[in-house]
């Protein structure tokens, strides 16, 4: 009884601050755009004075209040199996404490609202209307008095619905059912037939290939262009999902060999600080191989380290590529913070090749390469190097692999990836600077690698998606977007250190231990 | 495990290398250093007064963030990547409390206009440093509650890429909540900032800042503090141990994970009176304000050896006295100063990955 107390309590001041936070980050104004954006009534009249902005921000809030009651209704230790008493006691106490901190935060901000204090001069996103919108129009008394009893009544609610109902009960069957069903449909021998056909795979590859080739046709101008940012995206990623995912080496610089590939494109086809001017097909190796180059001088000293100096170290690297290039002694040489404009782009038979559209194509041209290159080296002898280092470097020098040569060569096969993006980026930008090059990307892409999953292709193409496209789509989202980069490494990592789709080698580290067999895998090591 | 005892070693070609770089480097280093004091002097006596003087104060900073890294490092092996940024919190930590005293009016006869914070000067600068710690002690305790507690035992990179993304969190909530200008730290008149004792150097006068002398002498009581909680108390004592065996320290009825977040309560208190330094001193604060002071004062504690108190202060000392003297003596620009601290981080991770003072390593830990 006690135990379920505190337990509620602290559910109630965890998502107290939470929501006090969101609300202080101007979160809570934003969540009500989101959804009108989802449920499409952004112009709908309004409903008891309410805006429907403010309709949705009170159904998220909401969420928030049920999802607090349920969190504060959950089973401690060793308890009797008594459904109802913690379901209530425990919701309604966090939802209490939820309500009170919200409240008093609300009354506060009002008061302070209505004397005129600028809160925003300190906290930047509590704007005057950002704050009349969360009281709802009314007087802080009321609005607190309106946030005091939506938490109550929400966690009150929450409680019961995740306990009352049997909490652990419903949703553990549904998803044993679910996959029983999966698995039942799976074995089917119409399914599997068509799974091991090889001709199959191959009309699938062919679907796949056309529609790739049909959506920049059907995309304006706006839309290839992002789809043109995201895939760039996939390629960083490719490159370092060899170097972090296989070979298990966290680097922290990868911009760096991004802007060596995109410095060359720019300095050998601009008019303007080295007068070369040279065409496109010719750059775009130069700068992968400089690109593979550099990687290889810098790793070979840096490769000895193990795990966090070797971040430690990229990051510096990364960091002084990008110092010298805003410095005054490069401006002569690559135009210092000024950049490099009017960067050529390929010319195909004669003809300009470089509408955003054109880009498009050349970036999926780059990326099936990639991932072609990539599943050869994954399934070769050199890919079985890498990830039997990634998992244990001893053991794996004692089995006789040269660490050193295998570990060069990721980095290498890396950062030729990272040229080959960096030297499309500039050519389609049609300009590239230091700004382009900061260590949000090199973060970024870390974060594309381990979100969708270490060493695996479609992880990766999936994390570049979700990361990069659907900030693009909930345009919303777009202040919130590195906030929620952060707040995802950490929660990936607690959660689900494989990342959204696990490759299939980790998935049968995991399998192992229960006892269950692992399903024999289709195709592949036939 | 048992160790096996390596064969005879051969002089590998990576260690000729290194030697031969390194015989090169030091000589160009004399070199620079003949010509620019003895050669062709560039600077004069005054001017080098004042780098010595900004170096040992940011030098001051570096080592209270350092010991921080270092500390962490000791007990869980594992870089703190968002230190610096539980810096940020106690510079703004700081920066609230003089603004709150700023607005308290506290009139006198004399001058009316005068506010809580320009008439009790002392005051408001102990309540910046103990709100500023606190706040960053709080930050610290929770970061290592949510992101680093339940990953412990979880393969190395897990928790490096858990600490850069609440480094990342930390930073962009920053910059939400406070927004992204750079603030003005608006000291007590007695501390405004350039204001300081006169000393007659080389035919001029060299400004000492009053700002730098509070800074180190507060860098210095912290240190004092911390060495005398170390060595000298129950929870030093227990912090000792599990650093050398978490294990046996269990065992003998140490409470690891109390010390683990006490650990992180200390290293967070003297990252937050550090920003409040940072703040006092040099006048900006804003969201991104950790992120450098964080990494060169993690150089700092790989410097000194990583894991040593007292070779993150000296690491910290050396590394602020590097970056102010380094462009001078280099004949470089001196936007390049963050170069010069990066290519020590660089070039000290890679020669000398134990420190320049530090203990010999095992593999395992470096």
């Amino acid at each position: 009884m006690k135990k379920q107390l505190r337990l509620a309590v602290s559910a109630g001041i965890t998502f107290g601050i939470v929501t006090i936070f969101l609300f202080l980050i101007g979160f809570t104004g934003t969540s009500g755009d989101l959804l009108a954006d989802l449920f499409g009534n952004k112009n709908a009249a309004p409903f008891l004075g309410l805006t429907p902005q403010m309709i949705n921000m009170l159904i998220f809030l909401a969420l928030v209040g049920l999802w607090a009651g349920s969190y504060g209704s959950r089973k401690s230790k060793g308890q009797m199996d008594d459904p109802w008493s913690p379901a209530v006691i425990g919701g309604l106490t966090a939802g209490l404490v939820h309500g009170i901190l919200v409240a008093l935060m609300a009354f506060l901000v009002g008061t302070l609202n209505l004397r005129h204090v600028p809160i925003n001069m300190y906290l930047a996103s509590v704007l005057p209307a950002s704050i009349k919108m969360f009281l709802l129009g009314y007087s802080p008394v009321q609005g607190a008095l309106i946030y005091f009893s939506l938490f109550t009544l929400t966690g009150f609610l929450g409680g019961l619905l995740s306990r009352g109902i049997g909490r652990g009960g419903w949703r553990v069957r549904l998803m044993a059912d679910w996959k029983n069903a999966w698995g039942r449909f799976n074995q089917t021998s119409l399914i599997k037939q068509v799974r091991g056909n090889r001709y199959t795979r191959l009309v699938i590859y062919g679907v796949l290939l056309v529609l790739v080739f049909l959506v920049p046709l059907v995309a304006g101008v706006y839309w290839n262009y992002t789809i043109g940012t995201v895939f760039i995206y996939v390629l960083l990623g490719l490159g370092l999902n060899i170097v972090v995912g296989l070979a298990g080496l966290l680097d922290l610089g990868y911009v760096a060999f991004f802007a060596i590939g995109a410095y060359t494109m720019a300095l050998l086809t601009a008019p303007a600080p080295q007068h070369l001017m040279w065409s496109f097909w010719i750059a775009l190796p130069i700068g992968v191989v400089l690109a593979a180059l550099t990687g290889l001088l810098l790793g070979a000293p840096v490769l000895r380290l193990r795990g966090d100096y070797l971040a430690i170290v990229t990051l510096g690297f990364g960091e002084i590529i990008r110092l010298l290039s805003t410095s005054d002694i490069m401006t002569n040489f690559s135009g210092g913070p000024k950049g490099v404009p009017n960067i050529g782009g390929p010319t195909l038979f004669g003809k300009p090749f470089n509408s955003a559209e054109d880009f498009v194509y050349l970036i999926f041209l780059a990326a099936i390469l990639i991932i072609f290159v990539t599943n050869r080296l994954q399934n070769s002898r050199i890919g079985r190097a890498w990830e039997a280092m990634r998992e244990d470097e001893t053991v794996s020098r004692a089995m006789g692999i040269n660490t050193l040569k295998q570990k060069l060569m990721a980095f290498a096969i890396g950062a030729a990836f990272a040229g080959l993006a960096g030297a499309l980026f500039a050519s389609r930008n049609k300009f590239t600077g230091p700004e382009d090059f900061t260590f949000m990307v090199s973060v970024n892409v870390v974060a594309v690698v381990i979100v969708g999953g270490m060493g695996n292709i479609p992880g990766v193409i999936a994390g570049a998606l979700v990361l990069k496209g659907l900030p693009e789509v909930l345009r919303e989202l777009q202040d919130y977007r590195v906030l929620v980069f952060g707040a995802l490494l950490v929660v990936m990592m607690l959660w689900r250190p494989a990342g959204l789709i696990s490759s299939s080698r980790r998935k049968m580290d995991v399998e192992k231990d229960t006892g269950v067999p692992a399903p024999p895998k289709e195709g592949g090591e036939k | 495990m048992p160790t096996v005892k390596a064969p005879a070693r051969r002089v590998s070609t990576y260690k000729i290398v290194q030697a031969v770089l390194g015989i090169l480097f030091a000589g160009y280093l004399l070199w620079r250093i003949y010509v620019v004091f003895i050669g062709s002097p560039t600077y004069g006596a005054d001017t080098w007064a004042r780098f010595i003087i900004a170096g040992v104060v940011l030098g001051s900073v570096y080592a209270l963030i350092a010991i921080g890294y270092t500390l962490v490092y000791g007990i869980l092996r594992m870089i703190n990547f968002a230190h610096g940024d539980i810096m940020m919190i106690g510079a703004f930590g700081g920066y609230f409390v003089f603004e709150a005293f700023k607005a308290i009016p506290a009139p006198t006869l004399a001058n009316p206009k005068l506010t809580f914070l320009d008439a009790n000067p002392i005051l408001s600068v102990v309540t910046a440093f103990i709100v500023g710690a606190s706040v960053a002690a709080l930050g610290g305790y929770f970061l290592e509650k949510i992101a680093y507690r339940p990953l412990r035992g979880a393969p190395r990179l897990v928790p490096l890429i858990s600490a850069i993304g609440a480094s990342i969190f930390l930073e962009n909530a920053g910059q939400l909540l406070f927004g992204t200008q750079r603030r003005d730290f608006s000291n007590p008149v007695i501390l405004t900032r350039g204001n300081g004792w006169n000393l007659p150097i080389g035919g001029t006068t060299v400004i000492l800042p009053y700002t730098g002398v509070l800074t180190v002498a507060v860098s210095v009581l912290l240190m004092i503090g911390l060495y005398l909680l170390v060595m000298r108390t129950r929870l030093g004592r227990s912090m000792r141990a599990v650093a050398e065996n978490k294990q046996v320290a269990a065992l003998m009825g140490i409470d690891v994970d109390a010390v683990i977040s006490r650990t992180f309560i200390i290293s967070g208190a003297l990252a937050g009176a550090a920003g409040v330094m940072w703040g006092i001193h040099l006048g900006l604060v804003y969201y991104y304000v950790g992120f450098l002071p964080g990494i060169k004062a993690f150089t700092a504690a790989v410097l000194g050896g990583i894991g040593s108190v007292p070779g993150a202060m000296l690491g910290g000392l050396f590394l602020g006295l590097v970056e102010s003297l380094g462009p001078g003596i280099l004949g470089m620009s001196f936007q390049l100063a963050d170069v010069i601290a990066f290519g020590i981080l660089v070039l000290v991770l890679i020669f000398r990955p134990t420190g320049i003072v530090g203990e010999v390593l095992t593999e395992e830990k470096v």
